[in-house]
């Protein structure tokens, strides 16, 4: 009895679905996949990103150039190339997808690089911060992230231009970290300072207080610091608070990784007066921010606490809009897409970003910010601005 | 003086080990149980301490036998409702299975505390340094020290001296003979499993402050707990403080003086310690059960 009511109830639900289905059929559906970490080491950026698409729809709708659009999202449990290469064929061959917001970290965006080119699906870059992967592995690339010039460098030359001689390198052992170990070295010997020894910290490790030794040795003015954010970030400043290091004239550079949002109330007292190179902070004066920053809390709170991430998203998604919309009333074209947001500004929480003309990498401001407690919470507070600073 | 210090640190980051694999050791080597979950339970005993703190404003120091506490009730009730009934299986089931409940540890940790770090605060007397005829040391791995000696002792002495101990000992070495003496196999087992549990919880609950919280902590100190256990040879207390002492001196000193090395020292010196006596170096010869 129970089975036929349910197999009625069936019938009347498909036939009502048909019939609202059929005369909307004429309008496009855009298939978008979200291919980012839902679960392991970066899980929060996963919520972040839910999070912040339904902020985005709320405010901008969900019909963008006239066009329905579907999101699939799909789960890199972090940097692992193999599952990335596996759901991202998923998302292009099976799901069709015509757009990809993601993947993050590097070795998911070289793995799939050859598939998004093939499928001619532009995809969207959220975290992979290595310089060149946009515009050289893919022509179908894009990315709202940033790359670790376009903070590195800032830092070098604000660390020059602030009487420090020496500086002590610490790095985490892996392509990123290199990279910023040879930009700032690059950048301040340049600019005429001193590197007096890099220390390579290798990518799992927990026990730092050896390091910590090498840096009171290190004779430098400061230290400059770049770790992934998570578990290594913490564990430095930690580890940097207990030595006694913050009670020495020894100052601490870093980038915006190592004081991330999402890490910062964890770290505690030991991130006060960090400074470091980072391109948003909650407290970025701008009103579009504090718009963006009041509705945000409004809705989600503190879970996850809002950061970089979650703005990444967000100008992702604006990208993704600006490009259907440039799309209205025609058939989606996925090189026509590239071809339309190549160039665009937009204005994002962080300030005014723009993609660059040939790469489609980003174009944005880097904040030199320090570490503070404003009402109980810690907050990095930017307090100089390098306009425009290019991905390359 | 810098090679005292850094001495002094691998000696408290070895101590937190020891703390947090001694369970894992005395149950693989008298339950014959290969329970990898055990780095679960610490993760358990660090969040058990970060809540209490948090909810209840209790004191860190309070919170630390409320963990050991908690993870040894917790550890009896997995024992029976899930363990026991793999007891005797051949090792690959058991790792498997082991591995399976650490994996839905860390999702039900983050469905329930989120997937974020979590902020630990020690007290402030616990905070900075403090000289020591001429050498500068952390507080808070002078009071690791501390409680790891104290630790070691209570168990050393609970083993050899108490008849618990010695029922204990005769489980590990002959559990056929032991059970044919009369002693209760299973009460003795799950004891033994709710003590190694709740110290594995109070060395999460130690380390938390100095190595992160979150729901990923099985997977990062998986392989240290495993090289300790197998460096020191299984169901040996003695065997894993002396390994656990040694990783974290070889890793915290290496770090210092042959940085270019990374953290590779510490594997090295497994594998030669494994060639050289694959039983462990307190561990028995293999094969004689």
């Amino acid at each position: 009895m129970e089975v036929k009511l349910l197999m009625k109830a069936a019938v009347i639900a498909l036939s009502c679905g048909l019939l609202t289905v059929a005369p909307v059929s004429a309008q496009e559906t855009v298939k978008v996949g979200m291919l980012i970490s839902y679960s392991g080491i970066s899980a929060s950026a996963g919520i972040a990103s839910d999070n912040v698409l339904k902020m985005f729809q709320k405010k901008y709708g969900s019909e963008p150039g006239g066009k329905k659009i579907e999101f699939i999202r799909r789960d890199t449990t972090g940097p692992n190339p193999e599952v990335a290469r596996r759901m991202a064929q998923e998302l292009i061959v099976r799901e069709k997808v015509q757009v990809i917001l993601g993947p993050d970290f590097t070795p998911n965006v070289l793995a799939i690089a050859p598939l998004v080119t093939e499928g001619k699906v532009p995809a969207i870059i959220t975290g992979a911060a290595t310089r060149g992967i946009v515009g050289e592995k893919s022509p179908y690339y894009l990315r709202t992230f940033f790359s670790i010039p376009q903070s590195v460098r800032p830092m070098a030359q604000w660390a020059a231009k602030n009487d420090i001689k020496k500086v002590v390198i610490v790095i985490a052992d892996y392509g990123p970290g290199q990279d910023a170990e040879q930009t700032f070295t690059k950048t301040f010997t340049e600019a005429g300072g001193v590197i007096t020894g890099v220390i390579k910290v290798p990518v799992r490790n927990s026990e730092f207080s050896g390091y910590m030794q090498k840096i009171k040795d290190s004779g430098a003015d400061a230290a400059f610091v770049f770790m992934p954010i998570g578990e290594l970030s913490l564990g430095f400043l930690k580890a940097y608070a207990d030595a006694g290091l913050k009670n020495t004239k020894l100052k601490l550079l870093s980038t915006g990784d190592v004081t991330d949002e999402s890490t910062l109330d964890a770290s505690g007292d030991a991130a006060l007066g960090v400074i470091s190179v980072g391109h948003y902070s909650p407290t970025h004066p701008a009103a579009t921010n504090q718009a963006f920053v009041k509705s945000y809390l409004a809705e989600f709170d503190k879970t996850p606490r809002l950061g970089f991430a979650q703005v990444t998203m967000w100008d992702a998604l604006q990208v993704l809009y600006a490009g259907l919309e440039a799309q209205r009333g025609q058939k989606f074209d996925p090189d026509k897409f590239i071809a339309s947001v190549k160039g665009k500004q937009f204005d994002s929480p962080r300030g005014p970003i723009s993609l660059d003309k040939t790469t489609g990498d980003i174009i944005q401001n880097a904040y030199i910010r320090k570490v503070e407690r404003i009402g109980g919470v810690l907050q990095n507070v930017e307090f100089e601005t390098i306009k425009d600073v290019p991905a390359q | 003086m810098v090679f005292l210090t850094t001495l002094f640190n691998g000696l408290a980051y070895g101590f937190l080990l020891f703390i947090m694999a001694v369970g894992l050791s005395v149950t693989m080597g008298m339950m014959r149980f290969v329970n990898l979950a055990h780095v679960s339970l610490c993760m358990l005993g660090g969040y058990v301490m970060v809540t209490a703190m948090e909810r209840f404003d209790i004191p860190f120091l309070a919170t630390l036998p409320l963990a050991f506490l908690i993870t040894g009730l917790f550890s009896i009730a997995l024992e029976r409702l899930v363990l026991r009934f793999f007891y005797g299986t051949d090792d690959l089931t058991q790792v498997l299975l082991s591995i399976g409940l650490v994996f839905m540890s860390i999702s039900t940790i983050a469905y329930f505390f989120g997937p974020e770090y979590k902020p630990v605060s020690v007290p402030v007397w616990l905070t900075g340094q403090i000289d020591i005829s001429g050498l500068t040391l952390e507080r808070y791995r002078i009071f690791l020290v501390c409680v790891g000696v104290i630790l070691t002792l209570l168990i050393l002495f609970g083993v050899e001296r108490t008849r618990f101990g010695a029922m204990v000992r005769a489980c590990v070495d002959n559990p056929r003979v032991a059970s044919g003496s009369g002693l209760n196999m299973q009460v003795i087992f799950a004891m033994t499993f709710a003590v190694g549990g709740g110290l594995a919880g109070l060395g999460g609950a130690l380390s938390a402050s100095l190595l992160g919280l979150d729901p990923n902590f099985p997977f990062r100190y998986l392989v240290y707990m495993l090289i300790v256990v197998s460096v020191g040879g299984m169901g040996t207390i003695v065997g894993t403080l002396i390994a656990a002492l040694a990783i974290g001196v070889a890793d915290v000193c290496t770090k210092y003086y042959f940085p270019a090395a990374g953290g590779s020292i510490i594997y090295i010196f497994t594998v030669a310690v494994m060639l050289w006596r694959p039983q462990g170096l307190m561990g028995r010869k293999l094969g004689h059960a």
